[in-house]
């Protein structure tokens, strides 16, 4: 491998990652930005995912990275194992937000913040107990194709991961910018009272935040299955908290921020990984992550509210 | 608060020690005095299976004691402590210290079995040199608890209580380094440890070793055993192209570390020590990843085909437990052993059984026909005899795919340093 291939491979590597913190971001700065709360069950949704994708393409017979399916199958178990864990993350997400965000949203402070944080250790502990602290062998049916760029190496499942990825942002953008309750959501996050006002079900507007933000954390513990062919009740912290650190960098409440975001932390992890040594990359990322708070508090795209105080 | 919880916490350990004596004890007579050893494991976590399968080993020897009655009036007790936490993951050193003062303040306990880990054994050791408890490991090779240089940090009262029934990393490592060099002829190797106590000590006795056969090491990184992605570190060593990896440590970062190297380097030698060689490997990882991977074990090879003896316990174990020993199996099988002996002993001199006299005892056992060769201890309590066997990963498709005692294929014993 030359240094370019080496470079090349980082960015392939750090395209991946990154795709993995930017859609996980989403969730985050979602929910921010028309609650006005940092939904820290976030992290474990997202692992709670992962469990789900597993189960499911496990229920289809699949063990393991040796059974490979191709064309309609592979497109079904893939379909349905995506539609499993966003559909169970996302009705989470909904739930944490009818039963219980709902009715401490009259009670000021930090109580509903510090519920998440509540929901999210339940949620590690349900699966810790249920289905164990052990390293899953994720299954993967997607085939071991890959192409030669230079030398470096891109795989299907790179290929596959940045699609689904790609087709989730796009489809997320779609939904917040042209249709009539992604409209409602904007008005919403710009101010609840003035939206109610104009006949905007403010409620309805907030569960369809959190549902859409767990579906995005549910297919994201999919596609962390799929290319590390891993679930682990504990991989909630690691990738949450990074994830999270995105949609404060590109600015909380900013949908193309965490994009922006998450890509960037993608990136620094794997050329941090290259240079300096990967058990270095925290260190860059969250130094950079103050650097950019104290010079550009809004984050690096800004807020998508500004006129909210 | 903090003390309302740590009675709550003893509460539920002594909770699983009642639930892990279940099954002795209730054929001991009313006037048979009960001997504890306590067992220290990682029951649960990433390393739980090998955990088990350990434990075994002593279970089988003292229910075949109780039942056979070889120490006339007494009664063997094991109770299981369990050194893993949720939190951690995988075993918990704060845990382990608080099983060692929960050993130390049952009187009736005598002696103990492991720890499995080195990590929870450097917690462990200190308490219970205070206690003047001896614990027998049947699997944590890290040296510098044994080593003489550290006498005051892991044995302050001044007696050997840290045996082992294994060989040290002090021999591992460079026996697998020589084993590179001279038969799998690797001149390049690239470094990896996990952080912990047992990989550090591990990777650094390799290392020294390999550069003195000549084996040229490209640098070393460290693997965040609660990160995920280790590809970026991974390409880089890709980019360096290496002969081989050696990588020292658990299973935790283990399991990520079979997959993604497969993924991005497949050609590569891959090794590692006795962390590697483990159930949860096999599970986690699964095949193709874990295929060609070298792991070694600081004992001899256990072949159930062996002499009369090896083919009973082969037997009598496969019976009890419907699976096949691990070689861990059987130097945990033989830490029982020692310790039995150990009571005869003092029972033929008619000397009072306790701690002390125990560990004295331990000290001075000299079995002659184990299952792993003669055993006996130096004034440190490393065992005299030293063997290293190394493991390749070959896939048998008539086997279980997770069963380390089918997928570890044994190819010899690593040329000593």
């Amino acid at each position: 491998m030359t240094s370019v291939d080496i470079i090349v491979q980082q960015l392939i590597n750090g395209l991946s990652l990154g795709s993995m913190y930017a859609l996980l971001a989403l969730g985050f700065t979602l929910v921010y930005g028309i609650a006005e709360l940092i939904n820290f069950a976030h992290f474990n949704v997202f692992m709670v995912g992962s469990m789900i994708g597993f189960l499911t393409l496990q229920a289809f017979g699949l063990v393991g990275q040796e059974t490979t399916l191709t064309g309609l199958p592979l497109v079904g178990v893939l379909l349905t194992g995506f539609a499993a864990s966003m559909l169970g993350c996302g009705l989470i997400g909904m739930g944490i937000e009818r039963f219980l965000l709902r009715k401490l949203s009259a009670v000021k402070g930090p109580a509903a913040m510090i519920t998440t944080i509540g929901v999210s250790y339940v949620l590690f502990n349900v699966v810790l107990l249920t289905l164990g602290s052990d390293s899953k062998n994720f299954p993967n049916p997607i085939p071991p194709m890959q192409w030669a760029i230079g030398g470096a190496v891109l795989r299907v499942r790179e290929v596959a991961i940045w699609a689904i990825s790609l087709g989730l942002m796009g489809a997320l953008t779609y939904f917040v910018s042209y249709t009539k309750l992604g409209k409602a959501m904007r008005a919403t996050a710009q101010d609840p009272d003035a939206a109610r006002m104009m006949g905007v079900e403010v409620d309805k507007v907030i569960m369809t935040a959190f549902f859409v933000g767990g579906a995005l954390a549910g297919a994201c513990g999919m596609i962390f299955g799929l290319y590390y062919n891993l679930a682990k009740v504990d991989i909630g912290f690691g990738a949450g908290l990074r994830a999270f650190t995105a949609a404060v960098l590109g600015g909380i409440g900013n949908v193309p921020g965490a994009m922006v975001g998450g890509i960037l932390i993608g990136l620094i992890e794997a050329f941090a990984g290259q240079t300096i040594g990967s058990a270095w990359a925290d260190v860059v990322i969250f130094s950079l992550l103050v650097l950019v708070l104290v010079f550009q508090p809004a984050g690096l795209l800004g807020r998508l509210a500004p006129n909210k105080s | 608060m903090i003390s309302r919880r740590a009675t709550i916490k003893s509460l539920l350990l002594s909770a699983t020690v009642i639930a892990g004596a279940g099954g002795f004890g209730s054929e001991a007579q009313a006037a048979d005095k009960v001997l504890k050893v306590g067992m220290n494991l990682s029951f649960t976590g990433a390393d739980a299976e090998n955990a088990a399968r350990i434990g075994n080993g002593a279970i089988l020897a003292f229910d075949e004691a109780n039942a056979k009655k070889e120490v006339p009036g007494y009664t063997f007790q094991l109770v299981k402590y369990d050194d893993a936490t949720p939190t951690a993951g995988q075993y918990d050193p704060a845990q382990a210290a608080t099983n060692a003062r929960s050993m130390i303040s049952d009187k009736a306990t005598v002696a103990a079995i492991g720890p499995q880990m080195s990590g929870a054994g450097k917690a462990m050791a200190p308490i219970l040199s205070q206690g003047d408890l001896a614990i027998i490991t049947p699997a944590s090779t890290n040296p510098d608890i044994t080593d003489p240089k550290f006498a005051a940090q892991y044995r302050p009262a001044g007696k050997a209580i840290y045996f082992r029934t294994v060989a040290t990393d002090a021999f591992q490592g460079p026996n697998m380094a020589n084993y590179m060099a001279d038969k799998l002829k690797v001149k390049s190797v690239y470094m990896l440890d996990d952080t912990g106590a047992y990989g550090v000590g591990l990777a650094d006795a390799f290392q020294a070793q390999a550069e003195k056969k000549g084996i040229k090491v490209l640098g070393r990184d460290k693997l965040d055993p609660k990160a995920v992605d280790y590809s970026s570190t991974l390409t880089k060593i890709k980019g360096m192209n290496p002969d081989a990896i050696y990588y020292g440590g658990v299973g935790q970062a283990g399991v990520k570390l079979a997959k993604q190297a497969y993924d991005i380097m497949p050609k590569v030698i891959k090794a590692g020590g006795d962390g590697m060689q483990s159930a949860d490997l096999l599970k986690g990882a699964g095949f193709p990843a874990v295929e060609g991977w070298y792991a070694t074990v600081a004992s001899p090879h256990f072949d159930e085909a062996g002499d009369a003896k090896a083919k009973a316990f082969g037997e009598a174990y496969f019976k009890k437990f419907n699976q096949h020993p691990d070689d861990y199996t059987v130097t945990c099988y033989t830490a029982a052993e020692v310790i039995i002996q150990a009571v005869k002993d003092l029972v033929k001199a008619k000397k009072p059984i306790d701690r002390s006299t125990m560990r004295d005892a331990i000290q001075k056992v000299d079995l002659k026909t184990s299952l792993v060769g003669p055993v006996e201890f130096d004034a440190n309590g490393d065992l005299k005899n030293k063997v290293i066997s190394v493991f390749k990963i070959t896939k048998d498709e008539k086997a279980p795919l997770d069963d380390p005692t089918a997928q570890y294929k044994y190819v010899g014993t690593a040329p000593m340093s």
